[in-house]
Protein backbone atom coordinates (compact mmCIF):
# COMPACT_ATOMS: atom_id res chain seq x y z
CA UNK A 1 0.00 0.00 0.00
CA UNK A 2 2.95 2.12 0.82
CA UNK A 3 4.37 1.45 -2.03
CA UNK A 4 1.61 2.71 -4.61
CA UNK A 5 0.66 5.87 -2.46
CA UNK A 6 5.01 6.75 -2.73
CA UNK A 7 4.64 5.74 -6.30
CA UNK A 8 1.27 7.64 -6.76
CA UNK A 9 3.12 10.71 -5.29
CA UNK A 10 6.14 10.48 -7.72
CA UNK A 11 3.85 10.42 -10.36
CA UNK A 12 2.39 13.62 -9.32
CA UNK A 13 5.41 15.13 -8.02
CA UNK A 14 6.68 14.59 -11.53
CA UNK A 15 3.24 16.20 -14.03
CA UNK A 16 4.07 19.34 -11.35
CA UNK A 17 7.77 19.86 -12.94
CA UNK A 18 6.81 19.10 -16.63
CA UNK A 19 4.12 21.17 -16.46
CA UNK A 20 5.89 24.58 -15.42
CA UNK A 21 6.36 27.69 -16.78
CA UNK A 22 9.84 28.09 -18.38
CA UNK A 23 12.26 30.64 -19.98
CA UNK A 24 14.69 29.98 -22.97
CA UNK A 25 18.26 29.90 -21.65
CA UNK A 26 19.66 33.06 -23.62
CA UNK A 27 16.74 35.35 -22.51
CA UNK A 28 17.46 34.05 -18.00
CA UNK A 29 21.15 34.66 -19.14
CA UNK A 30 20.57 38.15 -20.47
CA UNK A 31 18.51 38.73 -17.07
CA UNK A 32 21.32 37.10 -14.86
CA UNK A 33 24.17 39.71 -16.63
CA UNK A 34 21.85 42.62 -16.49
CA UNK A 35 21.65 42.42 -12.59
CA UNK A 36 25.26 41.78 -12.70
CA UNK A 37 25.93 44.78 -14.91
CA UNK A 38 23.69 47.49 -12.84
CA UNK A 39 25.34 46.06 -8.96
CA UNK A 40 28.53 46.00 -10.51
CA UNK A 41 29.08 49.87 -9.02
CA UNK A 42 27.83 48.42 -5.55
CA UNK A 43 29.81 45.20 -5.18
CA UNK A 44 33.04 46.21 -3.16
CA UNK A 45 34.66 43.33 -3.79
CA UNK A 46 34.29 44.15 -7.76
CA UNK A 47 34.67 47.99 -7.73
CA UNK A 48 37.30 48.57 -4.22
CA UNK A 49 36.00 51.05 -1.90
CA UNK A 50 38.78 53.85 -0.88
CA UNK A 51 40.79 52.58 2.56
CA UNK A 52 39.19 55.30 4.34
CA UNK A 53 35.56 53.63 3.87
CA UNK A 54 36.96 50.33 4.28
CA UNK A 55 36.28 49.10 8.03
CA UNK A 56 38.60 46.10 7.58
CA UNK A 57 41.42 48.22 6.63
CA UNK A 58 44.38 49.54 8.41
CA UNK A 59 44.09 53.25 8.87
CA UNK A 60 46.96 55.64 8.09
CA UNK A 61 47.90 56.55 12.18
CA UNK A 62 49.07 60.27 12.22
CA UNK A 63 50.37 60.82 15.60
CA UNK A 64 53.07 59.13 17.20
CA UNK A 65 54.06 58.86 21.01
CA UNK A 66 56.63 60.84 22.24
CA UNK B 1 0.02 29.24 17.10
CA UNK B 2 -0.90 32.87 17.46
CA UNK B 3 0.75 34.81 14.78
CA UNK B 4 3.19 37.56 15.79
CA UNK B 5 1.96 41.07 15.11
CA UNK B 6 5.18 41.85 13.53
CA UNK B 7 6.43 39.00 12.01
CA UNK B 8 6.14 38.86 8.12
CA UNK B 9 5.53 35.41 7.87
CA UNK B 10 2.34 35.89 8.61
CA UNK B 11 1.62 38.14 6.02
CA UNK B 12 2.30 36.12 3.29
CA UNK B 13 0.58 33.13 5.14
CA UNK B 14 -2.85 34.39 3.97
CA UNK B 15 -1.92 35.21 0.47
CA UNK B 16 -5.19 33.44 -2.13
CA UNK B 17 -2.37 31.84 -4.11
CA UNK B 18 -1.37 29.28 -2.13
CA UNK B 19 -3.70 29.02 1.11
CA UNK B 20 -7.42 29.19 0.55
CA UNK B 21 -10.59 26.49 -0.08
CA UNK B 22 -9.25 22.70 -0.50
CA UNK B 23 -10.51 21.59 -3.94
CA UNK B 24 -11.86 18.76 -2.18
CA UNK B 25 -12.21 19.02 1.70
CA UNK B 26 -13.26 22.90 1.23
CA UNK B 27 -11.56 23.42 4.23
CA UNK B 28 -8.91 26.83 4.40
CA UNK B 29 -5.78 25.24 4.33
CA UNK B 30 -2.08 25.93 2.14
CA UNK B 31 -2.75 24.23 -0.91
CA UNK B 32 -0.68 22.25 -3.31
CA UNK B 33 -0.44 22.00 -6.78
CA UNK B 34 -1.57 18.41 -8.24
CA UNK B 35 -3.09 17.00 -11.69
CA UNK B 36 -5.84 14.61 -11.56
CA UNK B 37 -6.45 13.45 -15.13
CA UNK B 38 -4.21 16.21 -16.04
CA UNK B 39 -6.58 18.96 -15.05
CA UNK B 40 -4.42 21.09 -12.48
CA UNK B 41 -6.43 21.31 -8.98
CA UNK B 42 -5.48 22.73 -5.50
CA UNK B 43 -5.38 20.14 -2.56
CA UNK B 44 -4.12 20.64 0.97
CA UNK B 45 -1.45 18.40 2.08
CA UNK B 46 -3.66 16.12 3.75
CA UNK B 47 -6.40 15.44 1.31
CA UNK B 48 -3.10 14.73 -1.33
CA UNK B 49 -2.02 11.94 1.43
CA UNK B 50 -5.52 10.04 1.29
CA UNK B 51 -5.68 10.53 -2.60
CA UNK B 52 -2.80 8.56 -2.68
CA UNK B 53 -3.70 5.82 -0.60
CA UNK B 54 -6.99 4.99 -2.28
CA UNK B 55 -6.85 1.47 -3.28
CA UNK B 56 -5.83 1.11 -7.11
CA UNK B 57 -8.01 2.30 -9.93
CA UNK B 58 -9.00 0.03 -12.58
CA UNK B 59 -6.00 -1.09 -14.69
CA UNK B 60 -3.74 0.95 -12.87
CA UNK B 61 -0.95 -1.29 -11.21
CA UNK B 62 2.79 -0.51 -9.92
CA UNK B 63 3.68 -1.19 -12.69
CA UNK B 64 1.43 1.04 -14.52
CA UNK B 65 2.65 3.62 -12.08
CA UNK B 66 6.52 2.97 -11.96
CA UNK B 67 6.14 3.16 -16.37
CA UNK B 68 4.10 6.46 -16.23
CA UNK B 69 7.13 7.88 -13.52
CA UNK B 70 9.87 6.58 -16.41
CA UNK B 71 7.78 8.56 -19.21
CA UNK B 72 7.43 11.68 -17.38
CA UNK B 73 10.65 12.13 -16.54
CA UNK B 74 11.58 11.57 -20.06
CA UNK B 75 9.01 14.55 -20.60
CA UNK B 76 10.88 16.75 -18.62
CA UNK B 77 14.47 15.97 -19.78
CA UNK B 78 12.27 16.97 -23.29
CA UNK B 79 11.12 20.12 -21.85
CA UNK B 80 13.84 21.26 -20.90
CA UNK B 81 16.14 20.51 -23.52
CA UNK B 82 14.08 22.30 -25.94
CA UNK B 83 14.81 25.66 -24.14
CA UNK B 84 18.89 24.92 -24.28
CA UNK B 85 19.45 27.33 -26.95
CA UNK B 86 22.83 29.16 -25.95
CA UNK B 87 25.64 28.61 -22.89
CA UNK B 88 25.55 31.25 -20.53
CA UNK B 89 29.33 31.72 -21.09
CA UNK B 90 28.43 32.10 -24.54
CA UNK B 91 26.08 35.28 -23.93
CA UNK B 92 28.90 36.20 -21.64
CA UNK B 93 31.43 36.86 -23.79
CA UNK B 94 30.73 40.44 -24.96
CA UNK B 95 31.40 41.11 -20.96
CA UNK B 96 34.58 42.73 -19.73
CA UNK B 97 36.31 40.79 -18.48
CA UNK B 98 37.39 40.92 -14.23
CA UNK B 99 40.42 42.66 -13.98
CA UNK B 100 43.69 41.31 -12.08
CA UNK B 101 41.96 39.85 -8.30
CA UNK B 102 43.49 40.16 -5.03
CA UNK B 103 42.59 39.40 -2.00
CA UNK B 104 43.88 39.40 1.28
CA UNK B 105 43.45 37.89 4.84
CA UNK B 106 42.64 41.35 6.90
CA UNK B 107 42.06 39.15 10.15
CA UNK B 108 42.13 36.10 11.66
CA UNK B 109 39.71 35.19 14.27
CA UNK B 110 41.62 32.11 16.92
CA UNK B 111 39.59 31.16 19.85
CA UNK B 112 38.15 27.83 18.71
CA UNK B 113 39.83 24.74 20.20
CA UNK B 114 38.70 22.53 17.04
CA UNK B 115 37.49 22.99 13.61
CA UNK B 116 35.04 25.40 12.77
CA UNK B 117 31.97 23.78 10.85
CA UNK B 118 29.68 27.00 10.22
CA UNK B 119 29.55 30.59 10.44
CA UNK B 120 26.85 33.77 9.80
CA UNK B 121 27.42 37.26 9.13
CA UNK B 122 24.79 39.78 11.45
CA UNK B 123 23.27 41.98 9.53
CA UNK B 124 24.58 45.04 11.28
CA UNK B 125 28.22 43.95 8.59
CA UNK B 126 30.37 43.15 11.78
CA UNK B 127 29.49 40.45 14.41
CA UNK B 128 30.12 36.97 13.17
CA UNK B 129 28.72 33.79 14.99
CA UNK B 130 30.54 30.62 14.46
CA UNK B 131 30.29 27.00 15.58
CA UNK B 132 32.64 24.38 16.34
CA UNK B 133 33.20 21.14 16.65
CA UNK B 134 34.74 21.65 20.01
CA UNK B 135 30.63 22.41 21.21
CA UNK B 136 31.63 25.85 21.46
CA UNK B 137 29.09 29.22 19.82
CA UNK B 138 31.53 31.79 19.50
CA UNK B 139 30.19 35.47 18.47
CA UNK B 140 32.81 37.80 17.25
CA UNK B 141 33.57 41.59 16.29
CA UNK B 142 34.77 41.53 13.27
CA UNK B 143 36.72 44.66 13.12
CA UNK B 144 38.24 44.44 16.36
CA UNK B 145 38.47 40.30 16.29
CA UNK B 146 37.28 40.61 20.10
CA UNK B 147 35.29 37.64 21.21
CA UNK B 148 31.46 39.26 22.50
CA UNK B 149 30.18 36.33 23.51
CA UNK B 150 31.15 31.84 23.80
CA UNK B 151 28.35 29.88 24.48
CA UNK B 152 29.04 26.14 25.31
CA UNK B 153 26.57 23.42 24.10
CA UNK B 154 26.00 20.43 25.59
CA UNK B 155 27.50 18.46 22.97
CA UNK B 156 29.90 18.35 20.28
CA UNK B 157 29.61 19.06 16.28
CA UNK B 158 27.92 21.91 16.41
CA UNK B 159 27.18 21.87 12.41
CA UNK B 160 24.88 24.81 11.98
CA UNK B 161 25.13 28.21 13.10
CA UNK B 162 22.88 31.12 12.35
CA UNK B 163 21.97 34.75 13.21
CA UNK B 164 18.77 36.16 13.44
CA UNK B 165 17.77 39.04 11.15
CA UNK B 166 17.22 41.03 14.07
CA UNK B 167 20.52 40.76 15.23
CA UNK B 168 19.62 39.63 18.99
CA UNK B 169 19.67 36.17 18.72
CA UNK B 170 21.76 33.21 17.39
CA UNK B 171 20.36 29.78 16.71
CA UNK B 172 22.17 26.55 16.47
CA UNK B 173 22.14 22.64 15.56
CA UNK B 174 23.99 20.02 16.63
CA UNK B 175 25.19 16.56 15.47
CA UNK B 176 23.06 14.64 18.58
CA UNK B 177 19.99 12.54 17.37
CA UNK B 178 18.33 13.04 13.96
CA UNK B 179 21.13 15.66 13.48
CA UNK B 180 20.63 18.86 12.16
CA UNK B 181 22.84 19.92 9.25
CA UNK B 182 21.58 23.16 8.86
CA UNK B 183 19.76 25.79 10.23
CA UNK B 184 18.36 29.14 8.56
CA UNK B 185 16.92 31.36 11.06
CA UNK B 186 14.46 33.68 9.06
CA UNK B 187 13.13 35.64 12.06
CA UNK B 188 13.18 34.97 15.89
CA UNK B 189 9.63 33.46 15.83
CA UNK B 190 10.20 30.84 13.13
CA UNK B 191 13.40 28.68 12.04
CA UNK B 192 14.05 26.21 9.08
CA UNK B 193 16.18 23.40 9.40
CA UNK B 194 17.65 20.52 7.32
CA UNK B 195 18.31 16.91 9.11
CA UNK B 196 20.40 14.01 8.29
CA UNK B 197 16.87 12.09 7.87
CA UNK B 198 16.34 13.62 4.84
CA UNK B 199 13.87 16.02 5.37
CA UNK B 200 13.27 20.01 6.15
CA UNK B 201 11.29 21.27 8.54
CA UNK B 202 9.94 24.48 9.72
CA UNK B 203 9.00 25.70 13.37
CA UNK B 204 7.59 28.40 15.29
CA UNK B 205 10.03 28.78 17.95
CA UNK B 206 7.58 30.15 20.65
CA UNK B 207 6.13 26.68 20.79
CA UNK B 208 8.13 24.20 19.38
CA UNK B 209 5.55 23.09 17.07
CA UNK B 210 6.25 21.93 13.58
CA UNK B 211 4.75 24.16 11.04
CA UNK B 212 5.54 22.40 7.91
CA UNK B 213 7.89 19.72 7.01
CA UNK B 214 9.54 19.31 3.35
CA UNK B 215 9.83 15.85 2.35
CA UNK B 216 11.61 14.70 -1.11
CA UNK B 217 14.86 14.31 -0.18
CA UNK B 218 16.52 10.74 -0.24
CA UNK B 219 19.49 11.32 2.25
CA UNK B 220 20.88 14.09 4.68
CA UNK B 221 19.94 17.35 3.41
CA UNK B 222 23.09 19.09 3.79
CA UNK B 223 22.24 23.02 3.00
CA UNK B 224 19.43 25.70 2.93
CA UNK B 225 19.11 28.72 1.30
CA UNK B 226 16.18 31.15 1.56
CA UNK B 227 15.12 32.92 -1.16
CA UNK B 228 16.20 37.18 -0.69
CA UNK B 229 13.38 38.48 -2.03
CA UNK B 230 11.32 39.98 0.93
CA UNK B 231 8.15 38.68 -0.12
CA UNK B 232 9.87 34.99 -1.06
CA UNK B 233 8.32 31.82 0.42
CA UNK B 234 10.80 29.35 -1.26
CA UNK B 235 13.74 28.28 -0.39
CA UNK B 236 16.85 25.45 -1.88
CA UNK B 237 17.90 22.45 -0.23
CA UNK B 238 20.76 20.25 -1.47
CA UNK B 239 22.05 16.87 0.07
CA UNK B 240 23.58 13.89 -0.20
CA UNK B 241 20.89 12.70 -2.64
CA UNK B 242 22.99 15.09 -5.19
CA UNK B 243 19.55 16.76 -5.83
CA UNK B 244 18.64 20.37 -5.47
CA UNK B 245 15.02 21.01 -4.38
CA UNK B 246 13.19 24.27 -4.45
CA UNK B 247 10.61 24.15 -1.83
CA UNK B 248 7.21 26.61 -1.62
CA UNK B 249 7.15 26.82 2.54
CA UNK B 250 3.95 27.46 3.04
CA UNK B 251 2.16 24.35 1.40
CA UNK B 252 5.54 21.79 1.49
CA UNK B 253 5.59 21.67 -2.25
CA UNK B 254 8.64 20.81 -3.44
CA UNK B 255 8.04 23.06 -6.94
CA UNK B 256 11.59 22.10 -9.08
CA UNK B 257 13.78 19.41 -8.75
CA UNK B 258 17.61 19.35 -10.19
CA UNK B 259 19.84 16.21 -10.04
CA UNK B 260 22.91 16.92 -12.64
CA UNK B 261 26.06 16.53 -9.44
CA UNK B 262 27.70 13.35 -9.23
CA UNK B 263 28.22 13.56 -5.64
CA UNK B 264 26.66 14.96 -2.40
CA UNK B 265 25.95 18.79 -2.47
CA UNK B 266 27.07 20.21 0.20
CA UNK B 267 26.09 23.84 0.01
CA UNK B 268 23.14 25.98 -2.22
CA UNK B 269 23.09 29.55 -2.25
CA UNK B 270 20.64 31.60 -4.05
CA UNK B 271 22.05 34.30 -6.55
CA UNK B 272 21.01 37.38 -5.53
CA UNK B 273 18.28 38.09 -7.98
CA UNK B 274 16.80 35.09 -6.34
CA UNK B 275 16.59 33.73 -10.02
CA UNK B 276 19.27 31.39 -9.95
CA UNK B 277 21.27 29.53 -7.03
CA UNK B 278 24.61 27.67 -7.43
CA UNK B 279 25.67 24.41 -5.84
CA UNK B 280 28.80 23.24 -4.60
CA UNK B 281 29.57 19.24 -3.98
CA UNK B 282 32.10 16.76 -3.58
CA UNK B 283 31.96 15.33 -7.13
CA UNK B 284 34.26 19.06 -7.10
CA UNK B 285 32.30 20.63 -8.90
CA UNK B 286 30.09 24.19 -7.98
CA UNK B 287 27.11 24.79 -10.48
CA UNK B 288 24.67 27.21 -11.56
CA UNK B 289 21.25 26.30 -11.94
CA UNK B 290 18.93 29.12 -13.46
CA UNK B 291 15.31 28.70 -11.89
CA UNK B 292 13.13 30.30 -15.08
CA UNK B 293 15.04 27.82 -17.25
CA UNK B 294 14.66 25.42 -15.01
CA UNK B 295 18.25 23.91 -15.49
CA UNK B 296 22.00 24.09 -15.00
CA UNK B 297 23.39 26.74 -16.85
CA UNK B 298 26.83 26.69 -15.88
CA UNK B 299 29.72 24.50 -14.08
CA UNK B 300 32.53 25.53 -12.75
CA UNK B 301 35.49 23.20 -12.24
CA UNK B 302 39.09 22.67 -13.66
CA UNK B 303 41.05 19.24 -14.02
CA UNK B 304 43.15 20.56 -11.44
CA UNK B 305 40.52 20.90 -9.14
CA UNK B 306 39.96 17.44 -7.54
CA UNK B 307 38.43 18.55 -3.95
CA UNK B 308 34.95 18.84 -3.40
CA UNK B 309 33.61 21.95 -2.70
CA UNK B 310 32.23 22.39 0.66
CA UNK B 311 30.75 25.79 0.60
CA UNK B 312 29.96 28.57 -1.76
CA UNK B 313 28.69 31.98 -1.81
CA UNK B 314 27.93 34.86 -3.82
CA UNK B 315 29.30 38.78 -3.68
CA UNK B 316 27.03 41.30 -3.44
CA UNK B 317 26.20 41.50 -7.87
CA UNK B 318 26.36 37.81 -8.08
CA UNK B 319 29.48 38.35 -10.24
CA UNK B 320 31.57 36.59 -7.99
CA UNK B 321 30.99 32.93 -6.66
CA UNK B 322 33.42 32.23 -3.86
CA UNK B 323 33.77 28.41 -3.01
CA UNK B 324 35.59 26.84 0.30
CA UNK B 325 37.16 23.35 -0.74
CA UNK B 326 38.70 20.71 1.22
CA UNK B 327 42.21 21.44 -0.11
CA UNK B 328 42.17 23.95 2.08
CA UNK B 329 41.56 26.45 -0.52
CA UNK B 330 39.03 28.86 -2.06
CA UNK B 331 38.22 29.41 -5.72
CA UNK B 332 37.03 32.31 -6.67
CA UNK B 333 35.35 32.33 -10.33
CA UNK B 334 33.52 34.45 -12.46
CA UNK B 335 29.99 33.42 -13.15
CA UNK B 336 28.69 34.55 -15.91
CA UNK B 337 32.07 33.56 -18.22
CA UNK B 338 32.82 30.53 -16.00
CA UNK B 339 36.24 31.52 -15.94
CA UNK B 340 38.43 31.23 -12.09
CA UNK B 341 39.84 34.72 -11.16
CA UNK B 342 41.61 33.53 -8.47
CA UNK B 343 42.32 31.12 -6.16
CA UNK B 344 43.49 31.86 -2.22
CA UNK B 345 45.24 30.32 0.48
CA UNK B 346 46.04 31.00 3.77
CA UNK B 347 44.16 28.03 5.49
CA UNK B 348 45.85 24.76 7.22
CA UNK B 349 43.00 22.39 6.65
CA UNK B 350 39.78 22.10 4.93
CA UNK B 351 37.59 25.25 4.19
CA UNK B 352 34.18 24.19 5.82
CA UNK B 353 32.10 27.44 5.09
CA UNK B 354 32.44 31.01 3.37
CA UNK B 355 30.37 33.76 3.79
CA UNK B 356 30.37 37.23 2.15
CA UNK B 357 29.27 40.05 4.74
CA UNK B 358 25.70 41.69 3.99
CA UNK B 359 27.52 44.91 2.81
CA UNK B 360 30.07 42.58 0.48
CA UNK B 361 32.87 44.55 1.91
CA UNK B 362 34.62 41.15 3.28
CA UNK B 363 34.11 37.61 3.24
CA UNK B 364 34.66 35.25 5.67
CA UNK B 365 35.63 31.60 5.58
CA UNK B 366 35.76 28.74 8.13
CA UNK B 367 38.12 25.87 8.52
CA UNK B 368 39.07 22.79 10.29
CA UNK B 369 42.29 24.56 10.78
CA UNK B 370 40.38 26.06 13.80
CA UNK B 371 40.42 29.75 12.48
CA UNK B 372 38.27 32.23 10.76
CA UNK B 373 39.94 34.42 8.19
CA UNK B 374 38.47 37.29 6.67
CA UNK B 375 39.55 38.70 2.79
CA UNK B 376 38.90 41.93 1.56
CA UNK B 377 39.74 42.59 -2.09
CA UNK B 378 42.27 45.58 -2.97
CA UNK B 379 46.03 45.86 -2.60
CA UNK B 380 47.57 45.56 0.95
CA UNK B 381 50.71 45.56 2.95
CA UNK B 382 50.23 44.32 6.17
CA UNK B 383 48.18 40.67 6.86
CA UNK B 384 46.58 41.02 10.12
CA UNK B 385 46.71 37.77 12.02
CA UNK B 386 45.64 38.58 15.77
CA UNK B 387 45.56 36.77 19.07
CA UNK B 388 42.56 37.17 20.89
CA UNK B 389 41.65 38.40 24.76
CA UNK B 390 39.97 36.47 27.38
CA UNK B 391 36.49 34.83 25.94
CA UNK B 392 33.98 36.87 28.26
CA UNK B 393 31.03 35.29 30.15
CA UNK B 394 27.83 34.97 27.93
CA UNK B 395 24.97 37.37 28.93
CA UNK B 396 22.22 35.61 30.56
CA UNK B 397 19.87 33.50 27.83
CA UNK B 398 16.70 33.75 27.93
CA UNK B 399 14.72 30.50 27.81
CA UNK B 400 16.19 27.55 26.16
CA UNK B 401 14.08 25.85 24.46
CA UNK B 402 15.24 22.04 22.78
CA UNK B 403 12.41 21.99 19.91
CA UNK B 404 11.47 18.46 18.63
CA UNK B 405 13.59 16.26 16.84
CA UNK B 406 16.13 18.32 15.57
CA UNK B 407 17.69 20.11 18.87
CA UNK B 408 18.11 23.41 17.52
CA UNK B 409 18.80 25.97 20.52
CA UNK B 410 17.98 29.36 20.88
CA UNK B 411 19.56 31.86 23.03
CA UNK B 412 18.76 35.74 22.98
Amino acid sequence: MAKIADARKTVEQLKLEVNIDRMMVSKAAAELMAYCESHAKEDPLLTPVPSSENPFREKKIFCAIL
Amino acid sequence: VQPQPDAKMCDQTFLAITFGPCDNCSQNKPLMNIYLKNEPINYCSLCVEMMACQGLAKGETIHTLKAESESLKSKLEEERAKLHDVELHQVAEKMEALGQFVMKTRRTLKGHGNKVLCMDWCRDKRRIVSSSQDGKVIVWDAYTTNKEHAVTMPCTWVMACAYAPSGCAVACGSDEEKSIQYVVLLYVFVILTSSGDGTCALWDVESGQLLQSFHGHSADVLSLDLAPSETGNTFVSGGCDKKANVWDMRSGQNVQSFETHESDINSVKYYPSGDAFASGSDDATCRLYDLRADREVAIYSKESIIFGASSVDFSLSGRLLFAGHNDYTINVWDVLKGTRVAILFGHENRVSTVRVSPDGTAFCSGSWDNTLRMKVKGLAVVIGVLHHPVVSAPRAAGELRNIGHSFPVIYS
